[in-house]
């Protein structure tokens, strides 16, 4: 077992070293340059700068030389810094990325945590019912209005619940985190962050239910068609038991091996979602960076969402051994 | 999948009773899965959906030719706008109300109307038609996408599983690498290098969809792949090598054809996320731009315009429509497809 964890555990770090060398190479090929931005910025000002101080400010930054040796150079400084734990300082902020990761994982992390725990509240018991009713009425509503859920895209229907909920009824503010014009402290504040954070949770749980929802299904009903659960029933069991005690549990296998998985999606900011509403997460902060070509943060913001799926891909497979005692891991 | 049918002919039967392959109806497994595909009702919707999307985007425009993709309705728009100003003039209070007439040279936001079926946009350009050419887009760039996904998957997920050893090992871990590559994140990245490259922006969402294969092909390579390591110990695989035959010949026609329902399924289901993916990317303002449409692009305006948001859903809500109508139906095809190829499945 612990053989098995060190080697995968080496395989990611080649694994992380390919997918950083894909993303740098792409960055330093964007077009979005923030040194001539700045320069324009300044040139707007009245003042001039001269070629030598562009050509040191492109040194500077790191971004002097454009050709393939060039790029292949500060591709290795990026990663001699990252040897020492320096992800390098973000052009825009002027603070080490890692800080600005951190400073705005928070507001994401929070959202994607109640939608996670909502979605499983109420897509477990949904998929239970339509198994247990296989081919009912029931069974095709449910599956029905999750499938209309899978199929609708983020912005349409954040968009959508933002003009009704927000601009129409007039029910919960419509954009950002908190009220800017009131200064709440204590429950108060936390309420305000609830009001606002409503729609946006809302839309991602509504979108992530019919998946969870089907998997639930599925299983069950593999579970409810084996050998034991016929025992079970034969045994003069209620419907009640069987189902709870002996299909429910493991039924659980799939699912909870599925929560490692959703370790990246956690903690990587819901880009679109957050754009809707103009909440200050990681993903609308990811996509401001991009658009201004703030290399290093893309880097070190890319390179976090690497390394969560390759943990997240490990953790799933170590978990599925865990839960399933049949699986060996080698 | 190759069809069973009844052809052996039957040796002349001299008595009058009838043969047992003449009583016994027999079913080709290709019948039974389109049988058991269309007993669904949900498989039956699905197909109807995609299909009236098809006919509404590639016949609708030949049919309906009052107005074109980019073509502006000019025929002009009077906006009012009224000013009050009031005045005291000796403790008495008088109001002058103005009133300019401003003729604009395109008819923008006109209500649906007969001659523009869901009204005009912010541009003037007619909503209906624009659903159609927008529906084009999407449809032949998620059919490209996800065949060439399929091409690649089988291609490498068959040498890989196939041969085994050092090639399977770095095709593998190519797929690791992939699969880890952010995906959103990083088409923003090659959206913005397509920008600056100054390609013709009816094309530029084919290279982000060819750049979409580029990095979606490891899953399918993994599902191939897995099969093909469970099939290869078959013995009718024992029987191809007995017989001599190539490794291409082995690969594609006996083992190949054999993964085809979970890949048949697994296209379907891919479809709609292609769909979802395109749209995305276009309200993102990164695929298909303006002044040509696309379903995305025509709910793009909503993300800075609050007064269309509000006041005229006929310029967005359409498209949102149209995008859930085919990924609904995509992936009611794709369920109805699953319970059909499924050989456990008795109903």
């Amino acid at each position: 077992m612990f053989k098995y964890i060190l080697k995968r555990l080496v395989m990611s770090v080649f694994i992380l070293l390919g997918v950083s060398m894909i993303i740098y190479f792409l960055i330093r090929l964007m077009p979005v340059d923030f040194i001539q931005d700045k320069i324009n910025a300044i040139n707007q000002g009245g003042a001039t700068v001269s070629e030598e101080t562009v050509n040191a400010m492109y040194e500077m930054y790191g971004l002097g030389d454009n050709s393939f040796l060039g790029i292949l150079k500060g591709y290795f400084s990026w990663l001699g810094a990252l040897a020492t734990f320096d992800l390098g300082t973000s052009f825009v902020y002027g603070i080490p990325v890692a800080d600005v990761i951190f400073e705005h994982m928070g507001i994401s992390f929070a959202i994607a945590l109640i939608a996670t725990v909502f979605e499983f509240l109420i897509a477990i018991p949904l998929g239970i019912t339509a198994a247990t009713h296989q081919y009912s009425f029931r069974d095709y509503l449910v599956t029905v209005l999750v499938m209309i859920g899978i199929s609708l895209p983020s912005f349409f229907f954040g968009q959508m619940l933002k003009d009704v909920l927000a601009l129409k009824l007039g029910w919960f503010p419509a954009s950002g985190l908190v009220n800017a014009t009131a200064s709440f402290t204590g429950i108060e504040l936390l309420l305000d962050y609830v009001r606002h954070m409503f729609i946006p949770i809302l839309t991602i749980v509504i979108l992530s239910i019919g998946a969870r929802m089907r998997m639930t299904r599925t299983n069950m009903l593999e579970v409810m068609n084996s050998d034991y659960i016929r025992t079970a029933r034969a045994k003069g069991l209620s419907e009640k038991v069987v189902i709870n005690k002996h299909a429910f549990r493991n039924t659980l296998i799939p699912l909870v091996t599925s929560l490692a998985g959703l370790l990246p999606s956690l903690f990587s900011g819901a880009i679109i979602t957050e754009q809707v509403f103009d909440l200050p997460g990681i993903g609308n902060i990811a996509l401001d960076a991009m658009n201004r070509g703030d290399i290093p943060f893309i880097m070190g913001y890319n390179m976090f969402l690497a390394l969560l799926s390759v943990i997240g891909v490990l953790l799933a497979d170590l978990m599925y051994g865990i839960v399933d005692p049949r699986v060996k891991l080698e | 999948m190759e069809e069973l049918t009844n052809k052996e002919t039957v040796e002349e039967v001299k008595d009058t009773e009838v043969p047992l392959d003449k009583s016994v109806k027999l079913m080709s497994p290709t019948r039974m899965v389109v049988r058991r595909f269309f007993r669904s009702k949900l498989s039956i919707l699905g197909l109807i959906m995609v299909i009236g999307l098809f006919v509404f985007s590639f016949a609708g425009p030949l049919v309906y030719t009052r107005w074109g993709e980019i073509e502006l309705d000019e025929s002009g728009k009077t906006e009012y706008s009224v000013t009050e100003t009031t005045y005291t003039v000796n403790g008495e209070e008088y109001t002058l109300r103005q009133t300019t007439e401003k003729t604009l040279k395109d008819n923008f936001l006109a209500p649906p109307s007969a001659e523009h079926i869901l009204g005009t946009d912010n541009e003037g350009y007619d909503i209906f038609v624009r659903l159609m050419y927008g529906g084009r887009i999407s449809l032949i760039v998620s059919f490209i996408a996800v065949f060439l996904i399929t091409l690649l998957g089988v291609i490498m997920g068959g040498i890989s599983g196939f041969f085994g050893g050092a090639i399977d090992n770095i095709i593998m871990r190519i797929c690791d690498i992939l699969i880890c590559l952010p995906g959103v994140p990083i088409l923003l990245i090659i959206s913005t290098i397509l920008d600056a490259s100054e390609i013709d922006a009816k094309y530029r969402i084919y290279l982000l969809m060819i750049y979409l294969t580029f990095i979606s092909w490891p899953g399918t390579a993994r599902l191939v792949r897995g099969q093909i390591l469970s099939l290869r110990e078959q013995e009718y695989m024992v029987a191809a090598e007995a017989m001599g035959y190539s490794t291409p010949r082995k690969i594609f026609k006996h083992l190949v054809p054999n993964v085809m329902p979970q890949l048949i399924v697994q296209m379907s289901l891919s479809l709609g996320s292609m769909i979802l993916y395109e749209a995305t990317l276009s309200y993102l303002n990164l695929g298909v731009k303006a002044p040509y449409a696309a379903w995305g692009t025509m709910i793009n305006i909503i993300s800075t315009n609050q007064d269309i948001l509000q006041n005229h859903l006929n310029v967005w809500v359409p498209a949102g429509i149209c995008i859930v109508i085919a990924v609904l139906g995509f992936n009611f095809i794709g369920d109805g497809l699953r319970d059909a190829l499924d050989p456990k499945a008795r109903r």
